[in-house]
């Protein structure tokens, strides 16, 4: 393709392929565009993204038709009690024909893995799945094999379901660039999901719209777009203003400061800039933050930041 | 509508996450309660006002980030509400009888909202009421205390400010003890040595520096105050005709009628009357002449014989009062700003207009040697007045006159005898009544009641030695009023009101001599033992602003303290701002950088409401509806956070869209 040519990819480039890349999504999810944008902006950041909701909301769906979409392989493990670590690295199998052990690879070798249910799996599975999303790499039988790039895990939860359920632990959230919340369709939204599945399902028609290695150069501008010391200094006070806070239990990691900026330089490349907004770190403050927080009392992750983002003053615009 | 309301719709106030900014607004808060605990004499709801600030600003600073609860909310306003009721209850009803209640009411309106105290507007407001509340304690204040107090207030008030905007800059902040400690200790050794230093000559007149508002009006007449209430001026033009009537005399209050920053203690002399008849007193001449608002010595008397030295007194108005300048006689020289001046025959001066609250003029006076021995070898000389002394006694008085100074063999010895026998004859009241109708008021006060006021003993004692030849007048005006040694100042009220006689002695001219009991018989002039604190007061100049300065100078050495903490907060300021400037220094402006923001402020300004510090551009922009304000935000955000700046050129053409003044929005 065209890209490929470039020596690097233009922020407008880059906006045109993710809006390709979105419409196309769109052809099966109905509305849901910051949800979407979301997802993809996981991917973009190179990091991993929590679709949170509860079943048949589209979280599947989404997920499937992002890695339709992008090209590339893409795996889907649906994660039950009694899944076993193995089961996701896969593992050696005796070759009886040349008395040898040959290594099948697991589901975990994929561009874009579908981890379904994810709090379904026992937690000695799930921390085996998050070894592979924090390192990009697996050991299996002493031997440490490179994942294939990108990698890029979509789980999904379902938060109200808790008989034999498994609560993935803070550290773990901590490995999810952002989480998502589907919420419930409109009205027009919801008959036009059922005018379209009127006559079998539109995802079997997907096509991908971008190949892999685009996907590669999106990861790389991505890195390239500018986040001002401005930036950096409003992200600082933001997390300065959660650790602050007395109703804030668990304040966010640093590492949350640095998933947040990635995902804001992964923003910006949507709208073709090339330099982070203060816009973007106040949406993507809560996708990004709100699962990481642990709160007294009942007060809600996502209110407090909305709180935070509200009252917290910009950096002076005149820095000298 | 809507965008009317929008407009007056304050931005949200930042939440005060300093400190010591809270403790400067109790601080505050506290130094306005204890105005009214000085002031007001009450004490329960102050105390209880005190310590419940103390515990909301506790609150309000663990729970500024938190949501205000609406129940909480709630029950506040209903307190409000309390407090506005007991305010109703007790300035009605008198159920608590509180002093002030007023003042209550505002303390416990502080001591509510302080459990509401989140952002800095909050904390304003705070500070404002405690201001109400000290304006309310200066209903009862008058003296230089108070001035003290309003200084702590102001530091507070500063403080506060400092403090907020250090702890929202940021500004890594180590308070200087040591530097601080070396300023105050040099601020203070340098005090003490200029102190020690400069020569305080205590005859010195070292003119006051006086600042008033000139009058310019034109001599008028009919100056007619209760201020004076001895004399009731209502005359011709030179307002020198006057009357000072026996059978009747007004009550004489508390209140203060002028301070005297002065060097010694003094008679204050205003009018003097000559003539007396069936019970009036006025003066018989009314000639004058007219001076300038200046009068410098040459055009005065010189000084009398032997004079021991000068001495300056600076008036300061505090009501309205006669034309009349009161001082003490004989004068040198004399300034006050007015349009003109006269001076009648007497020696007293008169002003065009009345003399209103806040004006000052200053006065240098000679001290002329008074002592009994200098004038017992003064003898009786000719009269100024020839024969006209005799009349209004009766021959019963003169004849006592006569008995009362029988062993007397010289004038001083005749004036000192009579003014004894009345002194110890005689009994001062207040209480007096009125003279009945068809009596002589003298002749009743000398054998009826003997007992009056001063104007009797003085009429009395006047008339008596006229019959005995010597020549003698009524003098009346303020006596010295409470002297404060601390601050040279001497606070006249309106029953230092006083009338005395004036006797001719030959070679010193007009001896004033106090036949009232209870006070020394020669109103002599003494230097006053000079303090040290008092010094400093006659050093700084006598402004009509001057009652701070005075009560600075109060504190003497103490004095140094405030300008050192003011100097000190000055230095911390100083050094934090250039910290911030020199870290943030290290990046130049870009060019068209500066030119951009600037553009950005002014079209802030033109669209009628600023973005807020939460507010990024791009979401004001959208609150605005704005084309111009569009393209100008896709700047700054290129420039802000991309660094690429525009051509300044560019801006120039941005801003040629910026409407000039109107506030239309764009």
């Amino acid at each position: 393709m065209a890209a490929s040519e470039q020596p690097a990819l233009q922020p407008r480039r880059a906006a045109d392929l993710l809006d390709r890349v979105e419409k196309n999504i769109h052809v099966v999810i109905v509305g849901k565009d910051k949800v979407v944008r979301l997802a993809l902006a996981g991917l973009v950041a190179g990091g991993h993204v929590l679709l949170q909701d509860l079943p048949g909301t589209g979280k599947t769906m989404l997920a499937r038709a992002l890695a339709t979409s992008v090209g590339g392989t893409f795996r889907r493990i649906q994660c039950t009690p009694d899944l076993l670590p193995s089961d996701i690295t896969g593992s050696s199998i005796f070759n009886q024909k040349d008395l040898t052990f040959e290594f099948v690879p697991g589901p975990i070798f994929a561009n874009i893995v579908l981890a379904d249910e994810i709090n379904r799996a026992t937690p000695r599975t799930q921390s085996a799945l998050l070894e592979a999303m924090g390192e990009g790499q697996v050991t299996v039988e002493g031997a440490t094999r490179t994942l294939e790039k990108p990698f890029f895990v979509v789980g999904t939860q379902n938060p109200a379901e808790f008989h034999g359920t498994y609560p993935l632990p803070e550290s773990q959230l901590d490995r999810f660039v952002l989480t998502a919340e589907m919420g419930p369709p409109t009205d027009a939204e919801a008959m036009e999901v059922l005018a379209r599945r009127e006559h079998g399902d539109p995802i079997a028609n997907l096509t991908a719209v971008i190949d892999i290695r685009e996907v590669i150069e999106l990861q790389e501008a991505c890195l390239r777009v500018v986040a001002a010391p401005a930036i950096r200094t409003y992200i600082v006070a933001l997390l300065d203003a959660i650790r602050t806070r007395p109703d804030v239990l668990l304040p966010a990691s640093m590492r949350s400061g640095v998933y947040l900026q990635r995902a804001a330089q992964a923003w910006a490349l949507f709208e073709g800039r090339d330099f982070v907004l203060p816009d973007d770190v106040k949406l993507l403050t809560v996708p990004v933050l709100a699962h990481r927080l642990g709160m007294r009392g009942r007060g809600k992750a996502a209110d407090a930041l909305n709180e935070i983002v509200a009252a917290l003053p910009i950096p002076p615009l005149r820095q000298h | 509508m809507a965008a009317l309301i929008h407009r007056f719709k304050l931005w949200p106030s930042p939440v005060e996450n300093s400190i010591e900014g809270r403790a400067f607004v109790f601080s505050g808060f506290t130094v306005a309660v204890l105005a009214i605990v000085l002031y007001g004499q009450d004490y329960a709801v102050p105390a209880v006002g005190v310590a419940a600030a103390a515990a909301g600003h506790v609150v309000s600073y663990r729970e500024r980030n938190r949501r205000r609860g609406f129940w909480r909310q709630v029950f506040l306003a209903a307190l409000i509400f309390g407090a506005l009721f007991y305010v109703l209850a007790d300035s009605t009803l008198a159920l608590f009888g509180g002093v002030l209640p007023q003042a209550n009411f505002a303390i416990l309106l502080v001591a509510i909202t302080s459990f509401d105290l989140k952002t800095r507007r909050n904390c304003y407001s705070s500070l404002w009421i405690s201001l109400a509340i000290l304006y309310l304690a200066a209903v009862y204040a008058w003296d230089y205390a108070f001035g003290v107090l309003l200084v702590l207030w102001t530091l507070c008030l500063v403080g506060f400010w400092t403090a907020s905007h250090l702890r929202r800059l940021n500004a890594d902040l180590r308070f200087p003890v040591e530097g601080v400690t070396m300023m105050l200790v040099a601020a203070l050794v340098a005090g003490v040595t200029w102190f020690v230093a400069v020569p305080q000559p205590s005859g010195l007149p070292i003119s006051p520096l006086v600042i008033s508002l000139p009058n310019f009006t034109n001599f008028q007449g009919n100056l007619e105050s209760p201020a004076l209430p001895l004399i009731q001026v209502s005359g011709d033009q030179s307002g020198a005709t006057s009357s000072v009537d026996l059978r009747f005399r007004g009550r004489l209050g508390d209140a203060p009628v002028m301070y005297v920053r002065t060097g010694a203690p003094a008679y204050w002399r205003g009018l003097v009357f000559d003539t007396y008849q069936n019970g009036v007193w006025t003066a018989s001449n009314r000639s004058f002449r007219d001076l300038p608002p200046y009068v410098p010595p040459r055009l005065l008397p010189p000084a009398p014989a032997r004079n021991q030295g000068t001495f300056v007194q600076t008036f300061r108005v505090l009501r309205t009062m006669p034309g009349v300048i009161l001082a003490a006689y004989p004068i040198e020289s004399l300034y006050a700003p007015v349009a003109a001046l006269r001076e009648d025959v007497y020696g007293t001066f008169h002003t065009p207009d009345q003399l209103r609250a806040g004006q000052t003029y200053s006065v240098v006076s000679y001290i002329p040697d008074l002592s009994p021995d200098a004038l017992r070898t003064a003898e009786t000389g000719s009269s100024p007045y020839g024969d006209n002394l005799a009349g209004g006694l009766s021959p019963r008085a003169a004849d006592l006159a006569a008995q009362v100074t029988a062993g007397a063999n010289n004038e001083f010895d005749t004036v000192m005898a009579l003014t004894a026998y009345l002194q110890h004859n005689y009994r001062y009241t207040l209480d007096l009544g009125r003279v009945p109708t068809g009596q002589d008021p003298v002749d009743w006060f000398l054998f009826g009641v003997k007992s009056g006021y001063c104007e009797q003993f003085a009429t009395a004692e006047t008339l008596m030695l006229r019959s005995l030849g010597i020549p003698a007048r009524l003098a009346t005006g303020y006596a010295t009023g409470e002297y404060d040694p601390v601050l040279n100042q001497s606070v006249v009220r309106e029953h230092d009101a006083h009338a005395w006689v004036e006797v001719w002695f030959s070679g010193h001219g007009w001896v004033p001599v106090d036949p009232t009991p209870g006070v020394s018989p020669l109103a002599v002039t003494q230097m006053p033992s000079h303090w040290a604190a008092g010094g400093i007061a006659r050093l700084i100049p006598h402004l009509t602003l001057g009652a701070p300065a005075a009560a600075l100078g109060s504190l003497g050495a103490l004095a140094v303290f405030p300008a050192a903490i003011a100097i000190a907060f000055a230095v911390v300021l100083g050094l934090a701002w250039l910290r911030r400037r020199t870290w943030i220094r290290r990046r130049t402006a870009q060019p068209g950088e500066s030119e951009l923001l600037r553009l950005y402020e002014r079209l802030q300004r033109r669209l009628g409401r600023r973005r807020a510090p939460p507010e990024t551009p791009l979401e004001y922009q959208h609150t605005m509806h704005s084309s111009l304000l569009e393209e100008v935000t896709r700047a700054v955000n290129e420039g802000v956070y991309a660094g690429r700046w525009p051509e300044p050129g560019r801006v120039r053409e941005m801003a040629s869209g910026v409407p000039a003044k109107s506030r239309r929005r764009l």
